[in-house]
């Protein structure tokens, strides 16, 4: 009988100590993908309406487009060839951006994604157009609306004059967007300025990262240099190892040598 | 005072000697009357009882914490970092090598930078005594390979005559200005006791040897215990304890930061079968709880470039029970089944104004789930000789428990974060009568170690101590130690002497490695260093004491102890105590006054560790002197305690000390006391 109420005590407390705390899985979710509209209208020339989206504000770097077709009837068209021309006024002379145009005519839940880079913010200096141009059930037409850039808090698009060939080139900070401590996938993206109205995508570089926390002085450990994937994008492994301000400083390199060097701060 | 009288410190291996094995069993009150006759005996016989005197030897600074009376144990050496919160080595053997528990229960320290022992949650008033367990005997208490140190809380009595007894104490301490305030309260009762007891301490910076103040050197601090009994049956027993211990302001000199706060709870309660006539003569089963606060920062600190905060936190459930039986004639067998949880989380947070605080995890969050069986055997084998075996399988599992946790860990690669550790551990030891009162004893076993918390999964933990920032490393195996220690003893009633030689190989001991490729991330530091396992060490030394009754009246005891280790390459391991020497003298004049000299020695220590840094530690000599005076009225005792330490105010340090930081200089005590 005694024997009992020493196995029942043991089993007891063994059930509280293994049950008194759970491991807890904190990854936060993905939040849900918000669509804001920037601009709606006819394009011109088609009986189409047109509406772009973006997932928050325009600012000055690379800013996901989303385009929703409908025909006259109200009915969303799913099969378009879409392309952006984004163009900055100044008055005195005029300029284009890097784009990323929808890589497919066909939609994605109803949305032809693509990507602008603007390369400045709107204001004083000049003002910004965004053009789309669509083609689809055989007509074709462009909706041109003006758009608001604003200058983000830190900045997400760097440029250098390139020592190996002389061009302007332009580097966007895509990745992390929500850093944490640990290990961030790293992307960025590069372009060249071919004239003033050609972007083309940069694919042929080699980036070297050195993560720095210019107030303690020092760096993180395990990164992965970012490498091309295709259209100019480069992606690597950037390693936070707490909060607070970093650099993320990027050597850029072509065939004949180091080209240029810029840093993105990272504050979180 | 009564209550004090009786309650022995235990000096290890000492102890283990002077209570042959089979009557390790304790004597069973068959009523609450004997308790109080153990208690008068135990005054009456204070000037013949030899274990008596050397408690009182070593109790003799009776404002002395915890930590000051263990540090005079030759088993044990204290690496300081400050005045308060040292942490307790056995026999070189450190953190997670050795076994520190509470009344067998463990307790998590929740400092990440091992700034708060188990050792600082007891005081003297509520100790009953302390027990070091060295090598296989220390398999009962835990997977550890230095051995095992538990502090046996004082329990409430049982008296046939309700009765309330209590004691005021009250210090001071001259070297660091310090006070202490002290107070029990005992109730007794036929099927009930309470115990109750408090201490405060307020300790300023110290003055050195040079006269000058060590700055941060500061703390304060209040403790309560309460414990109570109460008799359900004939032999059954329930005891409840409860522990309270809150601590501010304490500096640490050796360090950067100080610490704000440190506050403990610690419970437990647990049931006590004793009866001789069962089969299992004692059985005793517990269940407890605590938790461990710790907040660092570096407040106090002028002109740094960065404020930081390091706060930690542990919790701990666990159980264990424990049976003794005898399964033949001069045989005992004592069983122990214990498990338990713990918790870790430790963070650091630095402000630069105008930016965004920078955090990160230090401790990533995580568990230890641990659980063990134990068997301690021991057979008389005719008339001289005795057989000891011990035994334990111990399993645990470590794991990370938040994303946040795995994520920061994943910077170095570490993908898997979860260990399993099975340790076994098995000694055994024949002691045998060799010539009139020479008793030999030689013992030899396995036993082994898991990596602790720090070691596994620590993330960028400076250490003041070789300037270098630790990472953990979850892919460490635990540390395997094959070890033997030999002991000689000679008994009489006179003259007890005693001399120890151990030797050990731990394979894989873990040490921190310099990356050079990582970069530091404390402000200063030298580098990075990665805990990994090296293929071994070394580790050997030897302990002697002696206790010599030159008249009933004049005593003379003296302990010396040496160790020395060193790694694979056959480099010294760095925080190796030196040769050391205690010799006190006392005399007794009468009944009431007693007075003691003392001597404390120890030689330099120039075996010192390259890679650690570690700077030689010259050698040096204090003299003490302390003396008591006992006045018992028909209801009360009074006793005075008072004293100099380091009469020739010596600037010194211990090897074992961080930071080159000055011990302190000449210290005048004196403490009263009244019990009823």
């Amino acid at each position: 009988m005694k024997k009992y109420t020493w196995l029942t005590l043991w089993a007891l407390s063994l059930i509280t100590v293994f049950t008194t705390g759970c491991d807890k899985d904190d990854d936060t979710p993905t939040p849900t993908f918000a669509y804001q509209k920037i601009a709606e209208g006819k394009a011109a020339g088609t009986d189409f309406k047109i509406e772009v989206y973006s997932n928050e504000e325009l600012t000055t770097g690379y800013n996901p487009i989303y385009i929703a077709l409908f025909d006259a009837s109200g009915k969303r068209i799913e099969q378009a060839d879409v392309s952006f021309q984004p163009m900055m006024d100044m008055g005195m002379k005029k300029h284009a951006s890097p784009i990323e145009n929808p890589s497919s005519g066909q939609a994605v839940d109803g949305y032809f994604p693509g990507a602008v880079v603007f390369t400045m913010p709107s204001g004083e200096m000049g003002s910004w157009t965004l053009g789309v141009q669509v083609q689809a059930n055989g007509q074709t037409g462009t909706f041109t609306t003006p758009v608001t850039i604003k200058e983000p808090t830190t900045s997400r698009l760097k440029s250098f004059v390139s020592k190996t060939d002389g061009a302007k080139y332009f580097v966007a900070y895509l990745q992390p967007k929500q850093p944490k401590v640990g290990v961030n996938d790293l992307e960025v993206a590069v372009y060249k300025a071919s004239g003033m109205m050609d972007f083309p995508a940069v694919t042929n570089l080699t980036l070297a990262l050195e993560p720095e926390m210019p107030t303690m002085d020092h760096g993180s450990p395990n990164n992965v240099n970012p490498t091309h994937t295709s259209g100019g994008h480069y992606k690597g492994k950037v390693n936070f190892t707490m909060t607070g301000l970093w650099h993320l400083h990027l050597t850029l390199s072509d065939a004949s040598g180091e080209a240029g060097k810029l840093y993105f701060e990272v504050n979180f | 005072m009564v209550k004090d009288m009786k309650t022995p410190l235990l000096l290890g291996a000492l102890a283990l000697v002077a209570s042959p094995v089979l009557a390790q069993q304790k004597p069973i009150p068959a009523d609450s009357v004997r308790t109080i006759v153990l208690q008068e005996v135990a005054v009456v016989t204070k000037r013949q009882d030899h274990q008596q005197h050397l408690q009182n030897f070593y109790n003799a600074n009776q404002a002395a914490t915890t930590e000051e009376l263990m540090s005079r144990m030759p088993e044990l050496s204290f690496i300081r970092r400050g005045s308060y919160g040292m942490e307790p080595t056995i026999r070189a053997y450190s953190g997670g090598q050795v076994s520190v528990t509470l009344d067998g229960m463990r307790i998590q320290g929740a400092c990440t930078d091992k700034m708060d022992p188990a050792t600082i949650y007891i005081e003297p008033l509520s100790l009953q005594r302390i027990e070091v367990q060295t090598a296989g005997a220390s398999s009962m208490q835990g997977a550890a390979i230095g051995g095992s140190l538990d502090m046996k809380l004082a329990e409430a009595d049982f008296a046939d005559e309700r009765k309330l007894s209590g004691s005021v104490t009250s210090g001071y301490q001259s070297a660091a200005n310090a006070m202490m305030g002290g107070l029990r309260l005992s109730y007794a009762a036929p099927t009930w006791g309470l115990r109750a007891s408090g201490t405060y301490r307020k300790s300023q910076n110290y003055r050195n040897g040079r006269g000058e103040k060590v700055l941060y050197s500061q703390y304060e601090k209040a403790n309560y215990a309460l414990s109570g009994k109460f008799l359900l049956q004939d032999d059954l027993v329930l005891k409840a304890d409860f522990i309270a211990d809150d601590g501010w302001n304490i500096g640490y000199p050796a360090l950067p930061m100080d610490v704000g706060q440190a506050n403990a709870r610690i419970g437990s309660v647990s049931l006590v079968r004793e009866n001789s006539d069962r089969r299992w003569s004692r059985v005793e089963a517990r269940l407890y709880a605590n938790r461990i606060a710790h907040y660092m920062d570096d407040s106090a600190r002028p002109d740094l470039p960065i404020r930081m905060d390091m706060p930690g936190l542990s919790r701990t459930s666990g159980m264990y029970v424990e049976g003794t039986t005898s399964p033949g004639h001069h045989q005992q067998l004592t069983v122990r089944a214990d498990a338990s949880a713990s918790y870790l989380t430790a963070s650091m947070t630095m402000y630069q104004e105008g930016q965004t605080p920078m955090y990160m995890l230090t401790w990533p969050d995580n568990r230890q789930l641990q659980s063990g069986i134990a068997a301690q055997y021991s057979f008389q084998v005719g008339d001289k000789t005795q057989l000891q075996l011990n035994s334990r399988l111990n399993m645990s599992d470590f794991a990370v428990t938040t994303g946040e946790g795995r994520n920061q860990l994943s910077v170095f690669g570490y993908e898997s974060t979860a260990r399993q550790f099975l340790i076994p551990s098995l000694s055994l030891q024949a002691s045998r009568m060799v010539y009139k009162k020479l008793k030999a004893t030689l013992s030899g076993g396995f036993n082994g170690r898991t990596p602790t918390a720090s070691e596994l999964y620590g993330f960028y933990l400076f250490s003041q101590f070789d300037g270098f920032d630790y990472v953990g490393n979850p892919n460490l195996k635990p540390e395997k130690s094959v070890q033997s220690e030999f002991t000689l003893s000679w008994q009489e009633p006179r003259l007890r002497l005693q001399a120890t030689a151990y030797a050990s190989r731990v394979q894989d001991y873990m040490v921190g490695a310099y990356n050079p490729d990582l970069s530091a991330m404390t402000i200063g530091a030298r580098g990075v260093k990665i805990y990994y396992n090296t293929p071994y060490a070394l580790l050997a030394g030897a302990e002697a004491s002696a206790v010599y009754n030159i008249t009933g009246y004049t005593q003379l005891v003296s302990t010396l102890r040496y160790s020395f280790g060193s790694n694979t390459d056959g480099d010294p391991l760095p925080m190796m105590p030196p040769l050391r020497n205690i010799t006190s003298l006392r005399k007794y004049f009468g009944d009431y006054l007693w007075v003691q000299g003392e001597t404390e020695l120890a030689a330099a220590q120039n075996r010192n560790s390259e890679s650690f840094l570690e700077q030689p530690t010259e050698a040096f000599m204090l003299w003490h002197l302390r003396a008591g005076y006992q006045k018992e009225t028909e209801k009360k005792v009074w006793q005075l305690n008072a004293g100099i330490e380091n009469i020739f105010d010596v600037h010194y340090r211990e090897h074992l000390d961080w930071g080159r930081i000055a011990r302190p200089g000449r210290n005048v005590f004196v403490q009263l006391s009244v019990g009823f």
